[in-house]
């Protein structure tokens, strides 16, 4: 293992931490609330602690990322951002406590969105920290490394392997040969939609900086509010609709975004099979919980509607966002959620869950075994928009979603221990953790919060939402003896 | 650029690596798909998956924008249909692999007719690359520049070579009557250095001289390296480089001895090839070659398909006392391994087919903008050499160059003026429409004004 070169690479993603930090001590000093010396005080230790690492002299010149190095990079890489970026909640005294922080950092890197924030942090949180939170999400949902491969390409060879260990979904699709220039251009349209949707609130009668806030929490599909009630706060449907909208496009893979741009128009979406199942999916889940909850709101459709469709585009593309206390829904409406909640979006998108494109697969493989059951001799190749899918990665996606639900399922468990909570919230909780949602159901629903939790818990919890966003294997990897092994 | 290289084989793999160094967009195409998860997770490229003689699969590459396509399939007609189908797609430029002898006899026609601008014939090309070293036996590589006017050969040092141990600007001075000739470049432990003026060779060092033809032939003559022509060759293996060499060297009046196992082979060669002693049998076997006069022969140049019997029966030969061996190695990685153990020429066909085809990509490069005439890898890859004109109004013109300030780790080897040949010393200079040949020990380099400035 090439550690020089490891610890080169962190310190770069500390160097980018500390520019993603820049806009919030700018807004700390614009509103002058007095959390601009954390702020400034975080920039610094992120930026001495970066440089320190990154001025590591070479071994030697061609020195070459292997696979695994890559996938250590990028599993230490978020943990080390995850304890820098919590700096800011620290040192203003939003969250003195270091697990919170680091909970809160993590969740918000992580787009999950899962908050130890109570009412009363709210009430004397300062509006440069609370843009930080923000923009963990921003800068989570694309991913730290891809934005560093964006800005400093050269910074190694063979810079794929760190975009796929970062990027969600089974495959890694390039958009042009150059993964720096795929880099770049990702974060371009990433950038244009979250401008879109700037103004777009701007329009909807939001203030620049709720705007900004939500834009950047909508873009990352990670679900911190500036408000303790979230989106219910502005009781405000055009509001409501708007960021419905942009939650599900943000959940679309962006290789779609760029080929539309390219000149495939609506082609691009519409040729698209893992769109189609993602729209399928949003759109008879809207339906059903529509209907579901119809008795609720006293045959009230519309307001049925209004509550169901945004909750059910925040589930599914693992944003989080909350207009109504699904909590008090009926129990039949709870499953679509959870299972809202495992599936989540599209590959390529800055969303969690086990993907639209795995669950096709899944169950397409499983239509295969049962026809196998009657016809054992008959070749049967599974296709993806009419291309072949290879054996290997067929089993990888089976495990995949093996190693998920049993990642949830042990996650659970350790919540459980010495909690108070019943079988609902710790299970939810978990899986909410893992799948990048962020509100779960019983005491971790909607309205409450997780600073209920015991320490160990907020810690569990803060990997398991790092298990979910990196897909499982970086972080698996560092539990392997060989990861350690000097060569 | 953007360039789509189609199978990511050796050939294909290797010019990848190199064409992405040069900062080039390069899509690979290839049907393997184990080949293909090793190209995602190693080059910086776009890699598909898929035939690249189907026509959807080159759009998916994009070869309606493709500057250049190089089909390096180890299917000939693979890759001739590749290079017609992109062709009519668009692509502006089409490299194409083409390897068996009887596409080549209506090469022109194929060419026209396919759309193939250029057509390789890797086995041709080192057959080629062997009959150089064959004319120079004492020299371990030879590359010529400057349409063939001037000539860069390599050699081992020796003990009693006369310019051992004096620093490179006394050799003039103390040994008046050796030609004078540029030292471009030394290797020394595996590192390729340019000497200074304080350089001493030591004996064992790799030296690479460059001049005309005119000067190198007297160069080595008065080092005593001229003495022996190859007037016999013993061949390994008769596999196609065999033929093609063949070909080559019985018109210059060398016997060729061919060794081939099989014997309907044998009987095929021997009918195409009727001055050639053809020999049925094995290669590797000792008493076999001694029988053919192992020892009397002036060249060997073991072919067969397997690099290990190659490289074999190139040391025995080399130890029975023939004076030049030769020997094929298509691995690239353990050409250092192998010259520790003595065989100073080791080809490979991989290797020159993709410095081939680079130096094709390159003059391409060249008409789009960026100022390299040509260019040449040496030494595996370590060093290079880069032919450019001199342009009006760039700094260097008109100051003797021992003025002029030169990047490290490079060197002005060669000023063709006029069709004149200079080999340059301080107090020459370049001029307007020079041709200029700079040997680097850098990659990356596309402009003279990078190495040269006041």
């Amino acid at each position: 293992m090439n550690r020089k070169l490891i610890i080169r690479m962190l310190g770069a993603l500390l160097l980018i931490e500390a520019a993603a930090m820049l806009p919030s001590l700018i807004v700390a000093l614009v509103y002058g609330e007095g959390d601009a010396l954390s702020l400034l005080y975080s920039i610094l230790i992120n930026i001495l602690a970066g440089s320190a690492m990154s001025f590591i002299p070479r071994k030697d010149q061609n020195s070459h990322l292997r696979l695994k190095e890559g996938f250590i990079i990028t599993a230490l890489g978020w943990i080390l951002l995850g304890v820098f970026g919590s700096l800011p909640f620290i040192l203003s005294g939003t969250l003195p406590r270091f697990e919170e922080a680091f909970f809160e950092t993590v969740s918000g890197l992580t787009t999950t969105g899962a908050s130890v924030f109570t009412q009363y942090t709210f009430d004397h949180a300062r509006r440069g920290i609370l843009f930080w939170r923000a923009t963990t999400h921003w800068i989570g949902g694309m991913g730290v490394l891809v934005l560093t491969l964006a800005l400093l390409p050269k910074l190694t060879g063979r810079t794929a392997h760190l975009v796929k260990a970062e990027s969600p979904g089974p495959s890694l699709s390039k958009l042009v040969p150059k993964t720096g220039a795929t880099a770049k251009i990702l974060y371009k349209i990433y950038i244009l939609l979250s401008l879109v949707e700037f103004v777009t609130l701007l329009l909807c009668g939001l203030s620049p900086y709720d705007s900004a806030v939500h834009t950047m929490a909508t873009a990352g599909t990670g679900g911190f509010s500036r408000y303790g009630d979230s989106i219910a706060h502005y009781n405000s449907v055009p509001v409501e609709t708007a960021i419905t909208i942009f939650m599900f496009m943000f959940g679309v893979n962006f290789a779609l975004y760029y080929r539309f741009l390219i000149g495939e128009r609506l082609k691009a979406f519409l040729h698209d099979e893992e769109f189609r199942w993602y729209f399928i999916f949003a759109v008879g889940f809207i339906i059903l919980i529509t209907i579901l909850n119809l008795d609720f709101y006293q045959g009230d459709f519309l307001t049925s509607l209004r509550y169901g469709s945004f909750q059910i585009s925040s589930i599914m593309s693992t944003t989080g966002f909350v207009t109504y206390d699904f909590n008090k829904w009926p129990a039949a409406s709870h499953i679509i959620i959870v299972i809202a909640m495992l599936i989540g979006s599209c590959a390529g998108s800055t969303a969690g869950g086990i993907k639209v494109i795995r669950i096709i697969v899944l169950s397409k493989l499983s239509r295969r075994n049962i026809r196998a059951t009657g016809q054992p001799k008959k070749m049967d190749v599974i296709r993806i928009d009419g291309k072949s899918v290879d054996e290997h990665m067929l089993s990888q996606i089976a495990q995949f979603a093996f190693m998920y639900i049993a990642l949830v399922l042990v996650g659970g468990f350790i919540l459980s221990l010495g909690s108070s909570y019943d079988l609902t919230t710790n299970l939810s909780a978990s899986l909410t953790c893992v799948s990048n949602v962020g509100p779960g159901l019983g005491s971790v629903g909607p309205v409450e919060n997780y600073a209920g939790y015991s320490v160990h818990a907020k810690l569990t919890a803060s990997f398991l939402m790092l298990f979910g966003r990196l897909e499982l294997l970086p972080l698996f990897i560092l539990f392997t003896r060989s990861a350690w092994h000097k060569y | 650029m953007r360039i789509i290289v189609i199978g990511a084989g050796k050939v294909g793999y290797t010019l990848a690596e190199h064409l992405i160094a040069e900062e080039h967009d390069v899509i690979i195409i290839d049907k393997d798909d184990e080949v293909i998860e090793r190209c995602t997770g190693s080059l910086d490229a776009l890699c598909i998956r898929g035939n690249g003689a189907n026509a959807k699969v080159l759009l998916e590459a994009g070869v309606d924008k493709a500057n250049i396509v190089i089909a390096s399939t180890e299917s000939d007609e693979s890759n001739m249909l590749a290079c017609l189908i992109s062709k009519r797609l668009g692509a502006n430029y089409t490299i194409a692999r083409i390897r068996d002898p009887e596409f080549n006899e209506s090469q022109m026609l194929l060419q026209n007719e396919l759309g193939i601008d250029v057509a390789i014939n890797p086995e041709r090309a080192t057959a080629l690359e062997i009959s150089r070293l064959l004319r120079y036996p004492f020299a371990g590589s030879i590359e010529s520049f400057a349409k063939g006017l001037v000539e860069m050969v390599e050699f081992r040092a020796q003990e009693e070579d006369c310019f051992i141990g004096i620093p490179m600007k006394d050799i003039a001075g103390k040994i008046p009557r050796l030609p004078r000739i540029l030292y471009a470049m030394v290797e020394r432990n595996n590192t390729v250095m340019i000497p200074g003026g304080d350089f001493k060779i030591l004996p064992g060092d790799k030296v690479f001289v460059s001049g005309d033809m005119m000067t190198i032939t007297e160069y080595f003559r008065f080092l005593g390296r001229n003495k022996h022509k190859v007037r016999s060759v013993m061949l390994l293996g008769g596999g196609r480089i065999s033929y093609y060499l063949s070909r080559l060297i019985i018109p210059m009046g060398i016997h060729v001895t061919l060794f081939e196992i099989n014997p309907l082979k044998a009987r095929a060669l021997s009918e195409q090839l009727p001055k050639v002693d053809v020999i049925v049998g094995d290669g590797t076997d000792q008493d076999l070659l001694e029988e053919q006069g192992l020892s009397q022969m002036d060249a060997f140049v073991s072919l067969s398909n397997r690099d290990e019997e190659n490289l074999i029966s190139g040391m025995h030969a080399s130890r029975s006392g023939v004076p030049k061996v030769i020997a094929k190695n298509s691995r690239l990685a353990y050409q250092e391994i192998l010259n520790d153990l003595g065989l100073d020429s080791v080809i490979s066909p991989q290797f020159i087919t993709s410095s081939t085809i680079l130096r094709y990509v390159r003059a391409r490069e060249n008409s789009n903008g960026t100022k390299i005439e040509r260019l040449y890898r040496l030494v595996g890859g370590k060093a290079e050499a880069i032919e450019f004109i001199a342009r009006k109004g760039d700094s260097y013109i008109g100051i003797p160059l021992k003025k002029l300030t030169m990047k490290k780790g490079s060197l002005v080897s060669i000023i063709v003026h006029q069709g004149k040949i200079i080999v340059p010393f301080g107090n020459d200079h370049i001029e307007e429409n020079d041709h200029v040949v700079i040997i680097s020990v850098e990659s990356g380099i596309s402009d003279l004004n990078e190495v040269l400035y006041k």
